[in-house]
Order: C-alpha cells, then sequence, then structure tokens
C-alpha cells in the first residue's frame, strides 16, 4: 500500500534521515518508535508531503508521488493525525468535519451526498455529537484527538498516519483511542502509528519499526521488539538486565 | 450628526481596505505594503477609462476592480509568492520596493494634478442634520453589502470553511487535501479588488492623487494591528473608530476656543496605534493564531 525506499533527509548541514526504507500491507498497523529526535514525525512529514526528501522515493498503491504536493497526498488517500491538534479550534464540531468532507474531490463529495448528516454521523460515532455547535477550542485533549481521527476517517483515507494520537490522553479515552485504531483496521484502513506508549503499542499494532538517530534500527512483531536488547538500550540507555 | 455621517463614509473606505488586508494577514501572514498604491491605480483606471476614454461609469468601475485584481495577481506572482515560504517578513522589504515604483508610474502616467472620476456638482440629500451626496449613499450601501456578503461567504459556504481552515492550521487543512497556494492566491487578490474599490470609492468621492496611498497603508495597518493582527471584524471595527476620531478631532470647537487643523487628521491613526498598543498591546480584539 505504502511504501518508502532509501529515503534520505539533509537539512542545512544536519542529516535528519538516512537511507529508511519500509513498507505498510493494506489492512496493517505498523508502529513506528524510538527516541525523541529519532526521525519519526520527519518521516511522517516526508510522506504526508510537507518535506521533500533528499534522496528516496514515496509510492502509494504503486504511483510515485514523492513529487506531489501534501494537499494532492490527501486527496489521494493519505490522511494525518497532528501530534499538536490538527483541529480548527475557532470553528465548531460540525464545521471541523464538514470542512474535511468539502475537501473531498468533486465525486466523492456527490456520491455521499448530505454531508451535515455524514458529519453528525461522524461526532455521534465518538460520542461527541452533543458538542457539535461548540467551537473545537472548548474539547478537552481526549476529545480533540478523538474528533481529528473521526474526522480523518470519514473523510475516505485510506492511509493513517498517526502522530501520538495518546499524548495527553487519559486512559479512558486511550482505550477508546485504541477502540477507533482497530475499527479503522477492520475497515481495512492502513496505519502508520508514532507512540512512547509501548503498552499501547502491543496492543493495537502488528508490526514495530524501531527508528534511531534517522534511520531503521529494528522491525519486528510487538512482542519480539519488546524483548530485544536493542529497544531497551535505545529506550533506558543501557539494558537494565545486563 | 455631519461628523457622524462624514465618519460613516470615511470609515466605509478605510474598512475597505483594511478588512482585505486583514484577510491577507490572517491567511498568508505577510505584509502587503503596496496596497495603498494598488488602491489608487484601481481608481486612476476607472478615472481614465470614464474621462478619457468616456466610458460609461459601470463599465469604468468594473475596469477599475480587474485592473485592481491584476495588478494584485501580479504583486503576488512576483514580490510575494517567491519571498514569504523563505521568510514571512521578506515581503515586507519587497512591497515597500514595489510601492515605490508604483509611486512613481502613478506620477508619470496620471501626473500630480487631482483627478475625479465624476465631473460637475454633486446633488445633496439631507437626513437629518446632515447632507450625504447621492454617490456617497450609494458607496455606503455599496460598502456594507459587499462586508455583509463577505462575512456570509467567510462563515456559512464551503469556500469559507476552507479559508477559516487555512488560517487556523495550514498543516492541518493541507493534510485534508485543501490547496492552500490556490487560497493564498484567492485571497491576495480578493484583498487588491476590495483596496481598488476603496480607490474608485475616492475617485468618486473626492480626487484622486499620488499622494493618497501612503496615508491609506498607515490608516490600513493602524486598523489591522489595532484591531488584534488577522483579525478581519476588528480591522474593520476600528476602520470605522479610526474614521470616527478623525472626524471629532478636526470637527469639534475644542473648548469653545480652537479647531484642531484638518492636516493634522492623518496624526489619528498613528495615535490609535500606540494607544492602542499601550493599553492591549495584543490589539483590541483577539489576534487570529497562526499555528503553521
Amino acid at each position: 500500500m505504502l511504501s518508502l525506499s532509501h529515503i534520505s533527509l539533509t537539512i542545512g548541514e544536519h542529516r535528519i534521515l538516512s537511507d529508511v526504507s519500509c513498507s505498510v500491507d493494506k489492512g496493517e498497523i505498523v508502529g513506528l518508535i524510538g527516541p525523541n529526535g529519532s526521525g519519526k514525525t520527519t518521516l511522517f512529514n516526508v510522506i504526508s508531503g510537507f518535506l521533500a526528501p533528499t534522496h528516496g522515493t514515496v509510492h502509494l498503491r504503486g504511483l510515485d508521488i514523492t513529487c506531489s504536493s501534501s494537499s494532492r497526498r490527501a486527496q489521494m488517500g493519505i490522511g494525518r493525525v497532528f501530534q499538536n491538534f490538527g483541529i480548527f479550534r475557532e470553528m465548531t464540531l460540525e464545521e471541523n468535519v464538514l470542512v474535511a468532507l468539502e475537501a473531498l474531490p468533486k465525486a466523492d463529495r456527490t456520491q455521499r451526498g448530505n454531508l451535515r448528516k455524514i458529519a453528525g454521523e461522524t461526532l455521534e460515532m465518538v460520542g461527541l455529537q452533543s458538542h457539535a455547535k461548540q467551537k473545537a477550542g472548548s474539547l478537552s485533549g481526549g476529545q480533540m484527538r478523538l474528533l481529528e481521527i473521526a474526522r480523518t476517517l470519514m473523510s475516505g483515507k485510506e492511509v493513517f498516519l498517526l502522530d501520538e494520537p495518546t499524548a495527553g490522553v487519559s486512559p479512558k479515552l486511550t482505550q477508546q483511542v485504541a477502540d477507533l485504531i482497530l475499527q479503522l483496521k477492520k475497515q481495512g484502513k492502513t496505519i502508520l502509528v508514532v507512540e512512547h506508549d509501548l503498552p499501547f503499542i502491543s496492543h493495537v499494532c502488528d508490526r514495530v519499526i524501531v527508528m534511531d538517530v534517522g534511520r531503521v534500527a529494528l522491525t519486528g512483531k510487538p512482542d519480539e521488539v519488546k524483548k530485544s536488547k536493542e529497544l531497551r538500550e535505545l529506550y533506558f540507555g543501557a539494558d537494565p538486565t545486563t | 450628526m455631519q461628523l457622524l455621517a462624514n465618519a460613516l463614509i470615511a470609515g466605509s473606505l478605510a474598512a475597505l481596505i483594511a478588512g482585505g488586508l486583514a484577510l491577507v494577514y490572517g491567511v498568508l501572514g505577510v505584509f502587503n505594503m503596496a496596497l495603498g498604491q494598488l488602491a489608487l491605480t484601481g481608481g486612476y483606471i476607472a478615472w481614465w477609462l470614464h474621462q478619457v476614454a468616456h466610458l460609461s461609469l459601470f463599465v469604468s468601475v468594473i475596469g477599475g476592480l480587474i485592473s485592481g485584481a491584476l495588478m494584485t495577481w501580479l504583486t503576488f506572482e512576483v514580490f510575494v509568492r517567491p519571498f514569504y515560504k523563505h521568510h514571512r517578513f521578506l515581503p515586507l522589504v519587497t512591497t515597500i520596493a514595489w510601492s515605490m515604483i508604483l509611486d512613481g508610474l502613478i506620477l508619470l502616467v496620471f501626473e500630480e494634478r487631482p483627478r475625479s472620476i465624476l465631473s460637475g456638482g454633486k446633488s445633496m440629500i439631507p437626513i437629518g442634520s446632515a447632507l450625504i451626496s447621492k454617490e456617497q449613499c450609494i458607496m455606503i450601501i455599496l460598502t456594507i453589502a459587499s462586508l455583509l456578503l463577505f462575512a456570509w461567504v467567510f462563515h456559512c459556504t464551503p469556500f469559507g470553511r476552507k479559508l477559516r481552515a487555512v488560517v487556523q492550521h495550514e498543516s492541518a487543512a493541507r493534510s485534508l487535501g485543501i490547496n492552500s497556494a490556490v487560497l493564498h492566491r484567492v485571497i491576495f487578490i480578493v484583498s487588491g479588488v476590495f483596496a481598488a474599490a476603496g480607490g474608485i470609492f475616492i475617485g468618486i468621492d473626492q480626487n484622486l492623487s499620488p499622494t493618497l496611498a501612503f496615508s491609506l497603508t498607515i490608516k490600513a495597518y493602524a486598523a489591522i494591528i489595532a484591531g488584534g493582527k488577522g483579525n478581519i471584524w476588528g480591522a474593520i471595527i476600528c476602520a470605522y473608530a479610526i474614521a470616527l476620531l478623525e472626524q471629532l478631532l478636526v470637527g469639534i470647537h475644542w473648548f469653545g476656543a480652537f479647531y484642531v487643523p484638518a492636516g493634522y487628521q492623518q496624526t489619528v491613526a498613528l495615535l490609535f496605534i500606540i494607544g492602542i498598543l499601550l493599553l492591549k498591546p495584543s490589539g483590541l480584539f483577539r489576534s487570529v493564531s497562526r499555528t503553521a
């Protein structure tokens, strides 16, 4: 579904990403973990078109999208949930969903029919329908996250890039976010999730990619990666069992 | 009453220009320092079409608005777009340079003498104890109608929602598939059309003069800074407030002893910015924050 081939990115004299290659299959949930500054969010920026790689290519469904703009990639099916909440705080919850639906290509919009009704259903799905006419800025962090994920889901995206979806979210809402992600998987969506919460990653992900200093350090199933010495060294500085 | 009527007329002119400028700042985060000159260009083209080419007033006004749009588009493509992605302050310098070039061109082509789009006297309509010309009435109504239309587009249409999304979180808007580059261009051109309408307003109500550009720009900036940068409605309210203060300054017989000379009217906008910023550095109304 999504594949990255030999991605490198240099900004000024700093090499941010070095020869990153990986792929995500349709319907797969892949966790992207690693210490702060390891290049996870930068990799998301490259995939979603906010940064152009110095070398390498990005393919979506076999199509080379390396030179496509971020809005074009979104229209091709890549959706993103931002670490710092990508919601429009001065707009109501209903408008937040409507604007996502209205940004769809015309054929998709026509096919969907009444967009306001879909916006209502989207809010109902995450239990926010009673807040529909409130400004999104009045929501709690967890509610903002749910709104953002639900909005991305209803805008018909096929690939989801979730950047720390549980950051600043209460344990109860974290479970709701996890349920929503698993619901996306059931619908055949492809998901890449950046997260520091390892139990959360183990719970939702099929596979984990560990990044360090801009390169892929390790990849495997969550349980295998959790037990690995390299991961413990990356996160804790040294293997605590030795 | 006459002071209020004059304030409404001057405020409508300033609101047209400041509203467009505030929108550009909100969406792109850049200042266009050539806006006064672009306003005058629209006014002078309308004057030329009506007084020299002898086209009807309606066609001349449309011609002035189109020329304003084209000149603003040129400004965007040559003096703003290549620079603002690198640093949002660069267009400040490039548009100052463009404003100086335009000043020279306007002086060269249209000369220094005052130009009025309408020749002959104006019929005045008494409203209460105030006298307003028919043209002024039409212009106030058109300005308020344009601002209401704009408010409807901005708050109630899909285009307006996309625009507000780009203002509030550009990266998130782009990640939803909204083409912010196209919106930037459209908004910049819309601000130019509003400015050209302001220039035509001056040409019909008073006289066009090449020296007016700087004061138009300063008043518009005073309104957007005092109104909370990027807050369109704050800018429009402040444009009317500045116009009212200007009229009060020169229209009142202070302490029954003296009138302030009309030349000091221009200082009101500058004093207004300084006063507001001292009291409330973020502006009277909440600024629109840019997160991307």
